[in-house]
């Protein structure tokens, strides 16, 4: 279990409890792999900065021109691999072209989707700790059991992203599975994109909110300028959220 | 966001600060927040033990736990939307294309091939 005991920091109880929340996720069977998939797919991520073509490619002006085989563990396949791999490394320089690729080689959209939901899962918990300064959390163990593979009928692809999205106006009425009844009352009104992203396996799509409302923060208090809700300010938040994604090259 | 806060609370926040330029923007503690961002970022293990020790010292335990949690947040919120190929929202693309342009943030889009302003894709540019 996730723990910050030895940190030299005192952690937020909300925090240690959304990364141990997200810990146990990872672990269990999701909605198109099981828990043995998806914790190989956190410990792939973890190989990125030892592989020395992922290196070869960030170096490069065209990134796609260079050819070669990635450093993995050799769990997942190929194609897996270099989803995980592109998305950890150089997420700025990624192409629809590219996404397509991985889609004819074997990925479903759906499947594609979860892999982007533990990939940020993992980039996320591991930057907090090098954050704070404690080593990684060793990865936990699968848990027994199949994923359930149930596709929501109320995402489709309108030409907005690249994956298929659920848009909030299909959430209402009658839905189809558990999971959509879930993202139906979670959401509500005018949804950014990024919280639609994922929406194309609404379990990660809730998941991965949950943990970016606890580090970051909750919907209603984003805009209460009047009022501050951490130690740190909302300008100082947003100066270092900005900043974060200059870095990344993030146009979003 | 950042220039949401800036309107909403009347202050005069410099956006260049996300770009890297010099100084605090008018933002207490600006400089040593984006050094703290990029010192996670980076590779340099010695300049973030500096980093976050000068946090600690100026700001506190909380700030630094809190800072962290943001930058935790938007390292793989990033990837999120840039593994998706979501697009920016007309409302947002219309209320921050100036200083999307004056900051050069709309050539990360256009690296990828992508229109930066879906408004552009609409009116068939």
């Amino acid at each position: 279990m996730i723990t910050y005991s030895d940190a030299s920091v005192a952690v937020r109880a909300d925090i240690v409890e959304a990364h141990r929340v997200a810990w146990g996720r990872i672990a269990r069977p999701g909605t198109w792999f099981d828990g043995a998939t998806r914790v190989a797919i956190a410990a792939e991520a973890r190989c990125v900065p030892s592989c020395a073509l992922c290196k070869r490619q960030k170096e490069a002006l065209s990134p796609y021109s260079i050819a070669g085989r990635h450093d993995s563990l050799g769990i997942l396949p190929e194609r897996v691999v270099e989803q995980i791999h592109r998305i950890v490394s150089d997420p700025g320089r990624l192409t629809r072209t590219w996404f397509e690729d991985i889609i004819a080689s074997g990925t479903s959209d759906a499947e594609y989707v979860e892999i982007v939901g533990v990939v940020a899962t993992i980039v996320s918990i591991d930057t907090f700790c090098r954050a704070i300064g404690v080593p990684l959390h060793p990865l936990p163990e699968p848990v027994a059991g199949a994923p359930h593979r149930r596709r929501p009928r109320t995402a489709r692809q309108r030409g907005e992203a690249w994956v298929p999205m659920i848009h909030p106006k299909n959430l209402e009425g009658d839905l189809d599975t558990e999971e959509e009844r879930v993202l139906a009352k979670y959401w509500g009104g005018v949804l950014a994109n990024i919280r639609r992203a994922l929406s194309l396996v609404p379990e990660e799509a809730y998941a991965w909110f949950q943990l970016v409302e606890t580090q970051y923060l909750p919907g209603k208090w984003m805009r209460d300028f009047a009022n501050e809700y951490r130690a740190i300010t909302h300008a100082q938040i947003e100066l270092i959220a900005g900043r974060v994604s200059v870095l990344n090259q993030c146009f979003y | 966001m950042l220039r949401e806060s800036s309107k909403t609370t009347g202050e005069n926040y410099d956006l260049t600060l996300l770009t890297g330029t010099s100084g605090d923007g008018n933002i207490p503690h600006g400089a040593l927040l984006v050094q703290f961002a990029e010192a996670v970022l980076g590779s340099d293990d010695e300049r973030l033990r500096a980093v976050q020790s000068e946090i600690r010292a100026r700001m506190g335990d909380a700030a630094l736990v809190d800072a962290a949690a943001i930058i935790a947040t938007f390292n793989a919120i990033d990837r999120v939307a840039d593994s998706t190929g979501i697009p920016i929202e007309d409302n947002k693309a219309e209320v921050t294309a100036d200083f999307r342009a004056a900051l050069g943030i709309n050539a990360f889009a256009e690296k990828r091939g992508e229109i930066a302003d879906p408004r552009d894709r609409k009116s068939g540019a």
